[in-house]
């Protein structure tokens, strides 16, 4: 069950007398605080502080415990994180816990000028004295509270438990927390602190295990997995295995049994709407908006030629008037009209007219017969090419180095039009061949098609993977085979590499030959050759067996499609087993991590071990009681609830223990609440519980190193 | 701020009538907040344990001894038990299948794997 904070403030603070002691449970994940003598603390909120800045006026705040997460909102909570003032289990951070201990007193009901009550808090066993002198500093300076006492919360659970006759006065408490696990024996009714054992285990570990585990598994959905759902993940489904190896079996064989014992966790999720077909009218309306738009574009575009059409017949007019009115100018006035009219000689107006008559030709959307007249006027165009240079001004020459440029290219052009045509004739005749073929044996044709496409699709596929390297055989086209590990190289790249590294080598030593052959040479095109051609050729006939393997094969579906198996996974439509959370070896593995801390590199002993190493370190080397002890193994704390506890730690405690030992493990009544219950009742008879307190003026006088030396009582007669 | 955020006193007040020092007196706006507070690693270290007689319980001395079990090791993807192990990428596995698995991960994945039990390459 999910524990839920109670944080409403409490109305009767002044119905306690100042005498009446403050307890306070102050918890690795939960903050308990409440009077001493009732039954249940008043204020339980999770031991974390937030502070977030207000969206809207930009102050930061300071949120105590776990609230509504819908009143977050107002909130922008992406630059802190909640906090905690522990390290580990050890309170280092102050300021933090000067906030909690606002929070609590403040929900407590506290309106006097000073927290006039003794208060006993709990902390963690021979709990460094820097935190301990921290601690009564803050609550001595700020709060004004009358006396301090520290207990362990171990410690009081049992004693609450003892009182209840679960467990005996001399026993093993073995306390599974939040950040670390103990196991204290008790003598008499008094924790032994000499022999207790301390692993740095415990519920965070559990979870965040978990967390990690199941964000690592279904990457999509790590950010629906959030601290506090993970938690209540454990608490509803982990278990301890009696055996891990056995029940890791159960799943590895993957039969029914493994199956009941998977549980699941639906994430949100509705079925993407099924898109509706466009309706006729729709489609209709689509191609007629589509047509109109075309009209429009014709349309301009045929008032853009027309327009053309009409310039360019205006200055044919033009030119042809002038090359008329020239006819008529007297021989020695032609300059001068010339002059007026802008043009150079006779000769320029006639080039522009004919161009101009073209262009015309050509925006009218006629034939331009360009090439016949090229051809007629070859000999006139290239009339220099004849002439020897001797004969020739300089500007000829020039002339005639022009001459022949346009001469030469325009014979390649010839060349290779030609080349075309043959190579169209060419295909076609082979087409015709290959359709005689089919038309003579269909089956056999398209058989050895079939065969021939095969073979060079796998030409292709493996050149393919060997481009990108031998890591993706499998298919996948993620990218995985560019993070740095197994590069290879393929054939081409290794040869290359090998060449450059031989040159350098040879270069490097003694007398250098090196081009006194011409051969030599050929070393840097083999270099600087990057990838073979018949690839190319390859991929090119693919293309064009598939397409003709397309046009006569109705049943033909091209490899490339039907053959990747690794879809990315946004192509297929999203079902409902892609929204759910399954957890079936987890179940078990996160929890291990108390028993195996290994696990999760924590190089100390696991539950069961401490147990033992406890029982050795006490003082008295006493079978008797160790015999007594094990009687009473008593179990407490928030990580001690999974189902399965009690029964795996007797098998790992069985195994230490000498043949036939009695050995009795009991659970607390409440391993959470019981620990404050124990602190409350403790604290109920005051006369006594005041002989265990210090005053602020004991702090002061007798100093940190006496607090050092503080030394808890936790049976009072 | 937001009426339904005063009413549930989402937020705690600087100012608390029961305490001597005032929050705002303690860490004035504007300057920096507080003071370093020592870790616990720093802590012990201060606490100079060695000097205290070593049949009196501390800190450092009830912590639990390395176990005397054999290591477990399981598989790092399945939490199968793992007879293998990938020179490669460190993880161990159970079988062939989690080798392709492990073999296809992205780099980052297989250090976050190894992170979970503190075997991760941490860049100093």
């Amino acid at each position: 069950m999910p524990f839920i904070s109670q944080i409403e403030r409490q109305s009767d603070y002044s119905r306690f007398s100042s005498s009446t002691p403050i307890v306070i449970d102050n918890g690795g994940s939960y903050f308990r605080i409440g009077w001493a003598g009732e039954d249940d603390p008043r204020v339980v909120f999770r031991n974390i502080v937030q502070r977030p800045r207000h969206k809207t006026t930009g102050e930061t705040v300071t949120v105590v415990g776990d609230h509504n997460p819908a009143l977050l909102r107002y909130f922008d909570c992406t630059r802190s994180g909640p906090r905690s003032a522990f390290d580990g289990n050890v309170v280092y951070q102050f300021e933090i816990m000067e906030y909690i201990l606002d929070f609590g007193f403040d929900r407590l009901g506290a309106d006097q000028s000073q927290i006039d009550h003794p208060v006993l808090i709990n902390e963690c066993p021979c709990n460094p004295n820097q935190s301990r002198c921290r601690m009564a500093e803050l609550l001595f300076e700020s709060y004004g509270v009358s006396s301090i006492a520290y207990g362990v919360d171990a410690a009081f659970s049992y004693k609450y438990n003892q009182k209840k006759g679960i467990c005996a006065s001399n026993g093993l408490a073995i306390c599974s927390g939040f950040m670390s696990s103990h196991a204290i024996p008790f003598v008499n009714g008094e924790p032994v602190f000499e022999a207790c054992c301390r692993t740095n285990v415990g519920g965070y570990h559990v979870t965040d295990y978990l967390k990690q585990l199941l964000s690592l598994k279904y990457p999509h959905h790590s950010t629906k997995l959030t601290w506090e759902k993970v938690e209540d993940l454990k608490m509803e489904n982990c278990y301890i295995a009696p055996d891990y190896a056995s029940e890791v079996k159960i799943f590895q064989k993957g039969d029914k049994e493994a199956e009941e014992k998977t549980r699941c966790w639906q994430l949100p999720w509705t079925p993407a709407p099924v898109e509706e077909q466009p309706s006729e009218e729709e489609i209709a309306r689509k191609a007629e908006r589509k047509e109109r738009q075309g009209q429009r574009l014709r349309e301009m575009a045929e008032a853009k030629r027309t327009s053309r059409i009409n310039e360019l017949e205006n200055e044919i007019r033009g030119l042809d008037f002038l090359v008329k009115q020239l006819e008529h100018v007297p021989e020695n006035d032609v300059p001068a009209f010339l002059r007026d009219t802008g043009y150079a000689s006779k000769q320029e107006i006639e080039s522009n007219l004919a161009k101009a008559t073209q262009s015309l030709r050509k925006a009218k959307g006629e034939q331009v017969e360009n090439e016949e007249k090229g051809d007629t006027s070859n000999a006139e165009k290239y009339n220099l090419l004849h002439v020897p240079d001797e004969m020739l001004t300089s500007e000829q020459l020039r002339d005639k180095k022009r001459q022949l440029f346009l001469k030469s290219t325009a014979e390649a052009r010839q060349r290779a039009k030609q080349r075309k045509l043959e190579q169209e004739l060419e295909r076609e005749k082979q087409m015709k061949l290959e359709e005689a073929k089919r038309l003579e044996n269909p089956e056999l044709y398209l058989d050895l098609l079939r065969a021939k496409y095969q073979e060079l699709s796998e030409k292709v596929e493996q050149r393919k993977r060997q481009k990108t390297n031998g890591n993706n055989t499998n298919g996948k086209q993620n990218g995985s085979g560019g993070v740095g590990r197994g590069e290879r190289l393929n054939a081409a790249q290794r040869e290359r590499m090998r060449l450059l590294a031989s040159a350098a080598f040879d270069r490097g030593k003694g007398e250098d030959t090196f081009g006194r052959d011409d051969e030599d040479w050929q070393l840097y095109k083999l270099m600087s050759r990057d990838n073979n051609d018949d690839e190319d050729d390859n991929e090119a006939d693919l293309a064009r067996v598939s397409a003709r393997l397309r046009e006569i094969d109705p049943t033909f579906v091209p490899k490339s499609e039907t053959g990747s198996p690794a879809e990315p996974p946004g192509f297929r439509p999203l079902t409902k087993e892609d929204f759910q959370i399954l957890m079936g070896v987890e179940r078990f593995r996160c929890p291990e991590v108390l028993f195996h801390p290994n696990l999760i590199g924590i190089e100390q002993a696991g539950l069961g071990e401490m147990a033992g190493i406890s029982l050795r370190r006490l003082p008295s080397n006493d079978e008797a009681l160790e015999e007594r002890i094990t009687k009473s193994i008593f179990l407490t704390g928030g990580s001690c609830q999974y189902p399965g506890m009690i029964e795996r730690l007797e098998t790992e405690i069985r195994m230490l223990r000498p043949c036939g030992s009695a050995i009795n493990i009991v659970r607390a009544y409440d391993p959470i609440l019981d620990a404050w219950r124990g602190a409350s009742q403790y604290a109920s008879d005051m006369q006594l519980f005041q002989q265990q307190t210090f005053s602020r003026d004991d702090y002061f006088e007798k100093g940190e190193d006496w607090l050092r030396g503080y030394k808890f009582r936790y049976t009072l007669t | 701020m937001e009426a339904e955020v005063i009413e549930a006193e989402l937020v705690l007040p600087t100012h608390m009538k029961f305490k001597k020092v005032q929050m705002y007196e303690k860490y004035p706006k504007g300057q920096a907040r507080g003071r370093q507070w020592k870790h616990l690693k720093h802590i012990i270290q201060a606490e100079n344990y060695q000097n205290q007689p070593p049949d009196e319980p501390n800190y450092v001395n009830i912590g639990s001894p390395p176990s005397m079990h054999p290591c477990k090791r399981i598989c790092d993807i399945t939490g199968y038990e793992a007879p293998y192990f990938d020179p490669r990428t460190k993880l161990r596995y159970a079988n062939t299948e989690v080798f392709k698995i492990i073999r296809s991960l992205p780099n980052e994945y297989v250090q976050r794997y190894l992170a979970l039990r503190n075997a991760a390459v941490v860049l100093k």
